[in-house]
Formats: structure tokens, C-alpha cells, sequence
């Protein structure tokens, strides 16, 4: 087996260990072997409704999450050949929360109409903010260079978070809802937000992949980029918008959870070399069982209680982040 | 092969290159000189196709906007001034996206045999083979450089545009790159234009002068031919005056 291949096996069955402690572990332990059983129709009947109502379709949006925000992150450093761009940065979190909030302090969240209506605001929101950051940029700079957007981007974010949290002061009611949801969760989501993510993950991970050497001569910059024979302009427009799709579809349904778009990136790269067409799909699994694993500490750290997924992720990824950086620089 | 004539371009309303004219032919070295804003890199840009311009633009008698920009990547390559390397390909990697003009779409980008020989051929050439596997990231900034002239080389094109090269180099590293580049027109069949800060260089690699003043030709000729009165008027030194002072201080220096 190759080298890159060796590794790309490691990272399966790291996959594939946090996938199983996912499902397995929480106010029941369940075995591997009675998880398998439980997932291929056998066991006893309410360890089969625990884990295919409950753990299996969290997991799996946990996965698939985690997944979505690694792959944005990781086309959005290159696209903006700036290694701390993240989707986030742009004003999907922020817009995503803001249509979200807007949504619960009317109080259309209640009931059946709201979990429907609540991560179309999400995703709505997301994706309109982003298009409001490029067509600012822009204006500002016909070109789109890099500096332009992330400025523009973290400008329109801390805007709409401060309206956000206009919102909910104004609204005290709703006030610790909305902050839930701003940390982010998994719990009782069901298989719904699964069935649509995962499609468009596929998609998109798939129309990324295929423009993974264009990503790379992205990575020198829009002057070297056109010099090697692309147009970066209208590939970087059309690439930010698909990541604004994939991250606004991921917020929508279990809320803002940071960090997994900028960490899982680096260490992807970091591990399988900068290429995108390995560190693309590289991402999307460490991304993933990062997530899986944030949730299940989450879940069971201070159980029966909750601890928001966002708040781990954050926990977990910042020194983390940290350590990769300063043996970088050790060496 | 490559033709301008009457060309303007520029950022706003106002242009900033007006009525620039000159040519290139096979074999041919040309530098593009003037002081700080008088348009060079403009004029690059355009050529590139960064920018919109006005005015003829040809390449073997094809208007060079009419092309796809991989048309254009397969016939005209860019060195660029040397920066930091954020993303840490390997040399090799980096190399290699040199053939992205080359190569096919989507599914049929990977490169082939003969375009990783070809890599394999501008790497061996310019002393960079032992380094293929290290990270870009950790290159000095004359390897870097060099890394980037095989990259641009390994694109095959018959034409490297130079926007200031040898920019924050070693003087090693930069008449190494003038040399390199002296070699690959050898061929006569290949051309290199480029901006150039450092006179002495540019008189170093160029046979072709082109001498711009706020965005227009003050002279465009031979380089044993530019006239010295030019160049003072332009740069507002007294340019030969200064060069024969600088050569003379160097005599001292033994070695």
C-alpha cells in the first residue's frame, strides 16, 4: 500500500471508531457488535428504536456536519488563498443566525410550522449574507480580491451578530433559546436534517473534488492563477457560492458550530499535503468524527445535561489548533 | 510573434498606458523600464489579461483577448514578483501545476506521463530535483523563485512575461535567473518581456529596451541603443553618470 494510501486506511478506521463510540455510547452503553445488530435488524426491539431513532440519525448529522464545514472551510481558505478564511467569516453563521432569530422572536418557531420554517430562515439567511459580502466586495473592488471579502465579510458578520443580539435582548423570552441555538446541537433532530444534507454534501464535495486542481493554482493567488491558464474571478464566485449553500444547509439544521471549518482544514492538509484532491475528502472525515466525538462529549460530559456541541468544538479545537501551530514553528 | 500596437488600458476612467507599441520576436529578450508608476506592470497585466485594454494585441496575428485563458496559459507564461508561500505544496506539486493549461477537464485533469516528465525535465534543469519532496513553505526566497521559474517553465509556453523577478533576491539568485532565462531563449524560437527595477539588470538580460514615462513610449529599440540622455531626463538621475561612479567604486574591491 502506498503512503498516502496507508494513511487514508488510518483515517477510515478513525472514521469508523468515533462513528461506533458515537452510536454506542451515552445513558446506555451498547456494544459494537449489538449496535451492528441493532442496525441490520436484530437485537431487542428498544435498543433497535434507540439507535435508529435516536443516536444513528444524530450521529449522522453530527458526521455529515462536521463534514460539510470542514469541506467549506477548507475551499474558502484556498479560494481567498488566506489559511484563516472560513465560511463563518464570510456571514453565514452570522446571517444563518440572524434569519433564525428572526424567525423565533415572531414566534412562528412554535410548533409544527417551525421546524420547517426554522432552518429555511437559517439557510436562507446564510446564503443571502454571503451573496450581500461578495456584492459589497465587489463594489468596493471589481476584483474580489482576498483582503476585500474577508474584510468586507467579518464587517457584515459583526453587523448582524450585533442585530442578533438586539433582538434577543428586546426579546428576553427568547432570548435563551436563542442562544442555544447560536452554540449549536444535534439533539432530537431526527433523520430529516440527514436526508437533505447529505445529498447536497454529496454534490458539492463531488463539484469541489472535480475542481480540485483549480483550487490548488488558487492557492497562488488570482494574479498566478490566470497566468497558468484559469479564470479566477468567475471560479471563485461560483466556488464561494456553493460553499454558501453546503455551510448554510449545515447551520440550518443543528445551529453554529465553530471551529470544525477552520481546524479540520489544516490538519487535513497538514497530514495528507496540500493537494486537493487528497485533502478535500480528508477533511470531510476528520471534520466529521471531530464532530461526532465533540457531541458525544457534549452528550455525556455532564450528563443528563447538555453541554452545547458548539462550546466543545470550540473547547477541544482551539488548543488543539494552538499545538499544530507551535510545532510548526518548533521545527 | 507577440504585437502591440496603440495600446491602452487602466484601472478607472483615466488610463494609465497610452498608446504603448512594441513587438517581440523569437529569441528576443526585451526589458520594460521607467520609474515607479509609469505603467509597466499595467501593461503586464493587460497582456495577461488581468485587465481590459484598447488597441492591438497579437500573438502570431491572433488577437490575444479572443483567447480562453488556458489558450493563453499554453503560449503565455508569468513569473511574478517572489511572495511567501502559503499553502505547503511540495516542490514537485508545484511544478507540476505548471501542465494545468495543458491538461484536460474535471476527470480527465490528471496529468500524464508526459507531462510529469516534463516537470521531471524543468526541475532536473534548474538543480531542483534532490528538493522535490520538501514543502514549499520552507524554500528561502531565491529557492522559491526557482521553484517558480520550473513551474513556469514546465508550463512549455513560448512566451515568459517577468513582472520584476528578481525583486527582495540575492544578487546570486538574480543573475542565476537572468542567466536561466538568457538560456531558455536560446532557442530563438522563444521570448521573454519583463519589468525590471534594477537598470543593470535589465541591461543584463535584455537586448530590447522599452523605456515608458507616464504611461507612454519615450523609446522602444535595441539596448546598445537607448540613449543615455533618455534615461536621465526619465529616472531624473543623471543614469550613465551614476552607473560609471558605481562601476568605478566596485574597482577598488579585489577577488
Amino acid at each position: 500500500m502506498s503512503k498516502t494510501g496507508g494513511k487514508f486506511a488510518a483515517l477510515g478506521l478513525f472514521a469508523l471508531v468515533a462513528l461506533m463510540l458515537g452510536v454506542g455510547v451515552g445513558s446506555v452503553y451498547i456494544s459494537p457488535a449489538g449496535v451492528l445488530a441493532a442496525i441490520f435488524g436484530g437485537g431487542d426491539e428498544s435498543t433497535r428504536t434507540l439507535i435508529m431513532s435516536l443516536r444513528l440519525p444524530r450521529v449522522t448529522l453530527a458526521f455529515l456536519t462536521g463534514a460539510a464545514l470542514s469541506v467549506g472551510g477548507t475551499v474558502m481558505q484556498s479560494a481567498l488563498e488566506n489559511p484563516l478564511a472560513s465560511p463563518f467569516g464570510l456571514g453565514v453563521s452570522a446571517g444563518a443566525g440572524l434569519g433564525a432569530t428572526a424567525v423565533m422572536v415572531t414566534g412562528l418557531a412554535g410548533g409544527v410550522m417551525g421546524a420547517f420554517l426554522l432552518p429555511v430562515a437559517g439557510f436562507a439567511g446564510g446564503l443571502l449574507t454571503v451573496l450581500l459580502t461578495l456584492a459589497m466586495a465587489r463594489a468596493f473592488d471589481r476584483r474580489l480580491t482576498s483582503v476585500t471579502v474577508v474584510l468586507t465579510g467579518m464587517v457584515i458578520s459583526l453587523f448582524f451578530s450585533a442585530i442578533m443580539d438586539l433582538l434577543s435582548a428586546m426579546n428576553p423570552d427568547y432570548a435563551q433559546r436563542i442562544g442555544l441555538w447560536q452554540m449549536g446541537s444535534f439533539a432530537a433532530r431526527g433523520w430529516r436534517g440527514a436526508l437533505v444534507l447529505g445529498p447536497v454534501l454529496a454534490v458539492c464535495l463531488a463539484i469541489f473534488i472535480g475542481c480540485a486542481r483549480e483550487l490548488d493554482l488558487l492557492t497562488f493567488g488570482d494574479e498566478q492563477a490566470r497566468s497558468m491558464g484559469m479564470e479566477p474571478d468567475r471560479v471563485k464566485r461560483r466556488l464561494i457560492a456553493l460553499v454558501a449553500v453546503l455551510t448554510g444547509t449545515a447551520v440550518a439544521f443543528s445551529g453554529i458550530i465553530g471551529f470544525v471549518d477552520l481546524v479540520a482544514p489544516h490538519v487535513a492538509r497538514r497530514i495528507f499535503g496540500a493537494e486537493h484532491r487528497r485533502s478535500l475528502p480528508a477533511a470531510a472525515v476528520l471534520g466529521g468524527s471531530f464532530t461526532v466525538l465533540s457531541d458525544l462529549v457534549a452528550r455525556t460530559a455532564a450528563a443528563p445535561r447538555e453541554i452545547p456541541v458548539g462550546a466543545v468544538t470550540a473547547l477541544l479545537g482551539a488548543p488543539f489548533f494552538m499545538y499544530i501551530f507551535l510545532k510548526k514553528r518548533g521545527r | 510573434m507577440l504585437e502591440v500596437r496603440d495600446l491602452t488600458c487602466g484601472y478607472g476612467r483615466e488610463p494609465v498606458v497610452k498608446n504603448v507599441s512594441f513587438s517581440l520576436s523569437g529569441g528576443q529578450r526585451l526589458a520594460i523600464i521607467g520609474p515607479n508608476g509609469c505603467g509597466k506592470t499595467t501593461l503586464l497585466r493587460a497582456i495577461t489579461g488581468a485587465l481590459p485594454s484598447e488597441g492591438t494585441m497579437e500573438l502570431d496575428g491572433r488577437d490575444l483577448r479572443s483567447m480562453t485563458a488556458r489558450e493563453r496559459g499554453r503560449r503565455i507564461a508569468m513569473l511574478h514578483q517572489t511572495s511567501l508561500a502559503g499553502f505547503s505544496y511540495t516542490v514537485w506539486e508545484t511544478v507540476l501545476m505548471g501542465r494545468f493549461p495543458h491538461l484536460g477537464r474535471g476527470l480527465f485533469s490528471a496529468p500524464g506521463e508526459e507531462d510529469r516528465r516534463i516537470a521531471e525535465e524543468c526541475l532536473r534543469k534548474l538543480d531542483l530535483w534532490q528538493e522535490r519532496d520538501r514543502p514549499i513553505t520552507e524554500l528561502s526566497g531565491g529557492q522559491l523563485q526557482r521553484v517558480m521559474l520550473a513551474r513556469t517553465f514546465a508550463q512549455t509556453p513560448e512566451i515568459i512575461i517577468l513582472d520584476e523577478p528578481t525583486n527582495h533576491l540575492d544578487l546570486k539568485y538574480q543573475v542565476e535567473l537572468v542567466d536561466e532565462l538568457r538560456l531558455w531563449t536560446g532557442d530563438k524560437k522563444r521570448a521573454a518581456a519583463g519589468v525590471f527595477h534594477d537598470l543593470d539588470l535589465a541591461f543584463d538580460f535584455a537586448d530590447t529596451v522599452l523605456l515608458m514615462a507616464g504611461g507612454e513610449t519615450v523609446s522602444f529599440g535595441p539596448a546598445d541603443k537607448v540613449n543615455g540622455g533618455d534615461l536621465s531626463r526619465v529616472f531624473g538621475i543623471d543614469v550613465p553618470g551614476h552607473m560609471r561612479e558605481s562601476r568605478e567604486r566596485w574597482r577598488g574591491f579585489g577577488g
